[in-house]
């Protein structure tokens, strides 16, 4: 059992940050699509879906890099209350936060599922320049967000049963975006 | 009645979710979800993709982790030492001193990275312990430093900026221009503030510095060259018509690159490290825009902003009033919230009342950045504090006691650009557009 629960909180850990990575060469992508468009321009060619492409690979950036943001403890949070309450009542404060967070992130992993399934199912194309079958840049909003309520569920059930989360507390982590 | 009812509900459930801890992205997505829920009869679930989906993946978003990831790489190159050696020659010879490094530094890293906290540690890295050295009254080099890091945001690139842009779907870079000359004349105050202060003082003894000639000083400050390029070159691409803000963005991230590679600290490390870093904040921003685009919709149907802006129209406040119940409005919120919460989570209320109002919603954008900027120096979540207080080790009460000064030197500058609307508006107004 021990072994199990060892290879299943490695794997898990690796999923965050692999997923992280992911997001990384999305971003890197964005870079990269970014420049070409403006050579284009530039040079006078025309490069057609550039901007969409851009898009979806913000979104994609975005979506992979939630739960490594989360364990990293870079999500904003008010923390008023939670500095404030004793340390006996801290686990629930933080189990009713988990709570609240990991049922909104399952919800919104069956809708994202549910409207990329129809893309797919109809054959969604772009509005835009690029006229891709939208199924495939949303799929990185299904498995991001999957990832994502993993680690939320992770994070809820260590609260649960061992009376602590597992993020790495740093408020000027969070301070980065201000 | 029962609009009434409802209505509390749903701003109940928002203070539950945001007073509790949980984090704001989620905690705007359920209140987003209850206001849904309890206004309309459509598919909930549904209508949330549709909206977070095209938020999401929109092409403006991209300045975002384009210039977060330029201030990460700039701040793990040598800036922060050839800053300081770079401009002490010249300001040492002014009034107060090098205490002006720390507020023309904090200038300088603002006009490459966008967020105030990042501000805050490049300059305060070398300048803390060198103005240390030279006996300058330590409450001075951390209160100077405090408030003038929250240029960070007021000076483009701002990540405020950015959001306040795509939740009002204005251009960024009109916005980015907009605060350049606000963000010098706050700039400006601060320096004048040190000099007075240097002269009344009867505690201001720092060490003389020894003096250099002109071509030493010259010398000292080749390093600056770099940075003062790629200032230019992101800053004028943009005001020139150009570029757009993301492909400034862009051409900041390779000029960093090839900046921290001329200085041999672009390493298969650094470069990982600065990646990360910039996918973690701007995740953490996406999170909070998904959650904000999701309830600016939901807030449509609750009817509230246009009850609001209605309310706010019959009472015929002036602009001043209006303005002045804004400016309280923001301070009250920025001790609860942070700045780019506060911006993205009010936004949908506000942006009708001032649109109706008549009040230029660019202009708006640099008002509110002003005015979240003091949230940043104010206890109990100012950013700033946090971040200072992880470098120096005083307490909270100290540093933020050592800036009240800059405080109500913002609190200047928020009536300078109520009465001289011109600093924020006239260079916009100027520059050649590329796009709309």
């Amino acid at each position: 059992m021990q072994i199990f629960l060892r290879r299943v909180r490695s794997f898990l850990d690796a999923l965050y940050l692999g997923s992280g990575m992911i997001a990384a060469v999305f971003l890197i992508a964005i870079l990269f699509l970014i420049v070409l468009q403006m050579l284009a321009r530039w040079t006078g060619e025309i490069f057609s879906g550039a901007p969409e492409y851009a898009g979806y690979s913000m979104a994609a950036a975005s979506f992979f890099a939630f739960a490594h943001a989360l364990n990293k403890g870079a999500h904003i949070r008010v923390g008023l209350l939670l500095n404030a309450v004793p340390k006996k009542v801290l686990p629930i404060v933080e189990g009713w936060c988990f709570a609240i967070g990991t049922a909104l992130a399952w919800y919104f992993v069956y809708y994202a599922g549910k409207a990329t399934y129809w893309s797919w199912k109809f054959n969604d194309i772009s509005q835009g320049q690029d006229a891709s079958p939208l199924w495939i840049p949303q799929m990185s909003m299904v498995l991001g967000s999957i990832v994502f309520a993993i680690a939320l569920t992770d994070h809820l059930l260590h609260v649960v049963f061992a009376g602590s989360h597992r993020i790495e507390a740093d408020v000027v982590e969070q301070g980065h975006g201000e | 009645m029962e609009e009434f009812q409802l209505i509390a509900i749903f701003l109940f459930v928002l203070f539950l979710l945001l007073g509790t801890g949980v984090w704001v992205g989620l905690a705007l997505l359920g209140v987003a979800f209850v206001g849904m829920e309890l206004f309309t009869t459509r598919p909930v679930g549904d209508t949330m993709i549709t909206t977070i989906w095209s938020a999401s993946s929109s092409w403006t978003l991209t300045a975002l982790p384009l210039f977060i990831w330029m201030g990460e790489i700039l701040y793990r190159t040598r800036l922060s030492q050839d800053m300081f050696k770079g401009l002490s020659p010249w300001l040492a010879p002014l009034p107060g001193g090098l205490v002006h490094t720390n507020i023309v530094g904090c200038t300088i890293f603002a006009a490459v990275s966008g967020s105030s906290a990042a501000t805050l540690t490049t300059v305060g890295k070398m300048s803390i312990p060198e103005l240390r050295k030279r006996n300058y009254p330590e409450k001075m080099v951390i209160g100077t430093l405090t408030g003038a890091a929250t240029l960070g945001l007021m000076i483009p690139p701002s990540l405020t900026l950015i959001v306040y842009g795509v939740t009002v779907n204005e251009s960024i870079s009109e916005l980015f221009i907009a605060g350049i000359l606000p963000g010098l004349i706050l700039a400006s105050m601060f320096m004048a503030y040190v000099a007075i202060y240097s002269f009344v003082s009867s505690n201001y003894n720092p060490d003389s510095e020894a003096k250099q000639t002109f071509f030493e000083k010259l010398a000292n400050s080749r390093f600056l060259i770099p940075i003062i390029l790629l200032i230019t070159v992101v800053i004028g691409s943009m005001y020139a018509g150009l570029a757009t803000a993301t492909e400034a963005a862009a051409i900041g991230v390779i000029g960093s690159l090839l900046l921290a590679a001329s200085q041999k600290l672009l390493t298969w490390k650094t470069f990982y490290e600065s990646l990360m870093g910039a996918v973690r904040t701007s995740a953490m921003i996406a999170l909070i825009l998904a959650g904000a685009a999701f309830l600016s919709l939901s807030m449509g149907f609750t009817g509230l902003p246009r009850a609001l802006a209605e309310t706010i129209a019959e009472l015929e406040l002036s602009r001043f009033e209006l303005l002045m119940a804004l400016l309280l409005f923001y301070v009250v919120i920025g001790c609860f919230l942070d700045g780019i919460s506060s911006v993205v989570l009010t936004m949908a209320v506000v942006e009708p009342m001032i649109r109706t109002a008549g009040i230029d919603i660019i202009w708006f954008g640099i008002f509110i950045v002003v005015v979240v900027e003091m949230a940043q120096i104010t206890p109990p979540i100012g950013f700033n504090l946090f971040v200072m207080q992880g470098i120096t080790n005083h307490g909270m009460g100290y540093i933020a006691r050592a800036a009240i000064p800059m405080f109500l030197i913002m609190v200047l500058m928020v009536f300078v650009l109520i009465f001289v609307p011109e600093i924020a508006t006239y260079l916009p107004e100027n520059m050649s557009k590329l796009n709309n």
